[in-house]
């Protein structure tokens, strides 16, 4: 099968400037110069120190529920849930975080880590159970499970994980030996988040379970009449999804927050879908996709002080971008019937 | 095909160079905010806009009064992510303004640390109570439960299928829960006086997570109440609340009653139900403040500002004369306290 990497760069890439150039039109419309605010957007983003250690500190969680969604998309499954998952995980590694007293920091991280991987898995698997053994659509399962999560996390934090004698709904701050140190002014945690990268991407390409995984995202039938078991390898990739996704709580928690405080992890998960598909579902792809919507991120602020547009331009310019990322392939699935570069079997499975 | 496309988006980012515009109509003009002579304020937005029509907006209209007052500047920033807070009030404290208004009861950590780290800068904290007073830190404060208790008193005298509700931000930020429970104790002592047995008032509160701007659960949580039989409802959770407000609106011979600022005006579609609405006044408080930082009179602690009933604009005529005198004979009792709200703080 062909696959030339340049376009597979070249629809993200001219995806993202059309973006742009629309974004600029309603900028614009505001009264501001387009042109000066994406020159203070990419300039706070990418241009200072302090602007690239905010902007990795940002695409970190970014970069792992965009594998989470990834590597679903990758066996044909639409991971709707990243941002479920990631809140189980942020939850479960804070208590991890605050409960276990006097561990030495190479124990307690990779503990907390663990509790995060587990309970993100955990959210997930249920969509993959669901999905294998009745057929129930994941997107349906996830979008539901959020809710459930969310309304669960609320309910441990303002209850039973109440940091006490203050008002706030929130977990007690996790011990120092839970601390994800920064290096060079760089989280650590955007290390960790490249190599999960890097992993998934050997994993797709050069394992056994990745080859069973590729092969029921592109034809379930045909992965069933290979011999493959599809139930479980549809299992494992939620699975697979959830504990990367609850890891990327995990590590928001232990780099960032340093708690678990409700809405502290918003969108994040969400944005992790549009990751995934803006690096088309490569793992490495979802790299610089991360490291690009960290910076819009990072730069909102500034954006905002300098410029005075709408804090809303940046989600109106990913929600731009998805929609241009994505309107070539529909269009591409529609016009030819056979399976070139399609990073998901749609609605038909 | 694409050298066409990047030969029309060239074109028209040339064009819409021109199109960069700026307008500032203070005295002082933002350029000069590092200077002496300069006097610049700068307003951090909890999550929700600015023009959220109560909280928010009371905050940004009381800071530009101050601003006009006093001759200087005046200027917001939106959060939209609470982990944000910190950049937000940076960005101002960066760039030498005098004084930032961090608005809500979630950044009160931000501001405290804030206020540390740039002890020549005075911070007002809308609706952060401070415990330990910080030279240069002032908390805005008010008496919700005095609000609230004043709004659910009207409402137990002006109710006629004794069910009465409230569609509430989350119960994690106090303000919003003395609002609460003021009004539950309010409906209760009018209920009380009128020797009539009315079902204890409904709290109804958001989850947490988006509970200030979140409409549609607002809206919705109204007209399940209002299917219920309640016939006044308080509405009071920013964005939520007013998602309350319109829902009742629709509805003939339900009333509502808002919430922080005179809804009447700020949430005009609210009108056919809007008796009152229990203020906090948030803008006058903050316009003192401001002016207090100008000529130095401003300390650190807690600085308590006023609560109030709106007035009832169009129901004037539609509420017994009766009611408003005891209303109105109530009103001082409450705010100096010889009549406690019985609101745990």
């Amino acid at each position: 099968m062909k696959r030339l990497p340049l376009s597979g760069v070249l629809i993200p890439l001219l995806s993202v400037l059309v973006a742009m150039f629309f974004g600029g039109i309603m900028i614009a419309v505001q009264g501001i110069n387009p042109l000066y605010t994406y020159e203070v957007l990419f300039e706070t983003a990418f241009l200072s120190f302090d602007g690239i250690s905010v902007t990795l500190a940002k695409a970190t969680p970014l970069i792992l529920s965009g594998l989470a969604v990834a590597i679903c998309l990758r066996a044909g499954l639409f991971n709707i849930g990243a941002q479920g998952q990631l809140i189980s995980g942020a939850l479960a590694s804070a208590w991890a975080g605050y409960y276990f007293v006097g561990l030495p920091k190479l124990i307690h991280i990779p503990l907390a880590l663990l509790f995060g991987a587990t309970f993100g898995a955990l959210a997930a698997f249920i969509a993959g159970a669901l999905k294998a053994y009745r057929g129930v659509h994941e997107v349906i399962t996830t979008i539901m499970l959020n809710s459930m999560v969310i309304a669960i996390a609320d309910y441990l934090a303002s209850t039973p994980f109440k940091e006490p004698d203050q008002p706030l709904t929130r977990t007690p701050a996790i011990q120092d030996s839970a601390r994800i140190p920064d290096i060079f002014g760089i989280p650590f945690g955007f290390f960790i988040a490249i190599a999960f990268s890097i992993a998934l991407w050997w994993l797709l390409r050069n394992t056994t379970t990745g080859f069973r995984i590729e092969t029921i995202g592109r034809n379930r039938n045909a992965g069933w009449y290979a011999g493959i078991s599809v139930k479980r390898v549809t299992i494992l990739s939620m699975l697979v999804g959830g504990s990367i996704a609850g890891i990327a709580g995990a590590i928001e928690t232990l780099s960032i927050t340093g708690r678990f405080e409700p809405a502290f992890n918003a969108g994040l998960g969400f944005d992790g879908i549009t990751v995934a598909l803006l690096g088309r579902g490569n793992p490495l792809g979802v790299i610089p996709a991360a490291i690009l919507i960290g910076g819009m991120r990072a730069a909102g602020s500034t954006v905002q002080f300098k410029t005075g547009v709408s804090p809303e331009i940046v989600d109106l310019l990913l929600a731009l971008i998805l929609f241009f990322v994505t309107a070539p392939l529909l269009a591409r699935l529609l016009k030819r019937r056979h399976e070139n570069v399609a990073i998901t079997s749609g609605w038909s499975n | 095909m694409l050298k066409r496309l990047a030969a029309i988006a060239a074109a028209l980012s040339l064009a819409l160079f021109g199109l960069a515009a700026c307008s500032s109509d203070s005295a002082t003009s933002e350029a000069d905010c590092g200077s002496e002579s300069a006097f610049c304020i700068g307003l951090v937005t909890d999550t929700g806009k600015v023009d959220d029509k109560s909280f928010n907006q009371s905050a940004w209209e009381g800071a530009q009064a101050g601003a006009t007052a006093v001759g200087g500047f005046a200027k917001y920033i939106e959060t939209v992510d609470p982990k944000d807070y910190a950049t937000n009030i940076g960005q101002f404290a960066e760039n030498g303004y005098n004084v930032i208004i961090g608005v809500g009861f979630l950044m009160a950590e931000a501001m405290s640390t804030a206020a540390a780290q740039y002890p020549d800068i005075k911070f007002i904290g809308v609706d952060q109570f401070q415990g330990a007073a910080v030279p240069n830190l002032t908390g805005l404060v008010f008496p919700e439960d005095k609000a609230g208790f004043l709004a659910g008193y009207l409402s137990g005298q002006i109710t006629t299928s004794g069910k009465t509700g409230a569609v509430l931000g989350t119960d994690t930020v106090p303000p919003v829960r003395y609002f609460g429970e003021g009004f539950r104790n309010g409906v209760a002592y009018a209920a009380n006086e009128l020797g009539k047995d009315y079902p204890e008032t409904k709290l109804v509160y958001h989850a947490p997570d988006n509970a200030f701007n979140d409409p549609a659960w607002g809206g919705a949580t109204a007209k399940q109440m209002l299917s219920q039989g309640f016939d006044v409802i308080f509405g009071a959770g920013g964005n939520t609340g007013n998602g309350a407000l319109l829902q009742i609106a629709q509805t003939p011979g339900a009333y509502c009653i808002g919430v922080d600022a005179d809804q009447w005006g700020t949430l005009p579609e609210a009108q056919p139900c809007l008796v009152t609405s229990a203020m906090k006044l948030i803008d006058k408080g903050v316009a003192a403040l401001i002016e207090a930082a100008k000529d130095g009179s401003i300390a650190g602690g807690n600085f308590f500002g006023e609560v109030g009933l709106a007035p009832y604009h169009d129901f004037d005529s539609k509420i017994a004369q009766e009611i408003k005198d005891k209303v109105a004979a109530l009103t001082p009792q409450v705010l100096d306290g010889s009549v406690p709200t019985g609101v745990k703080l």
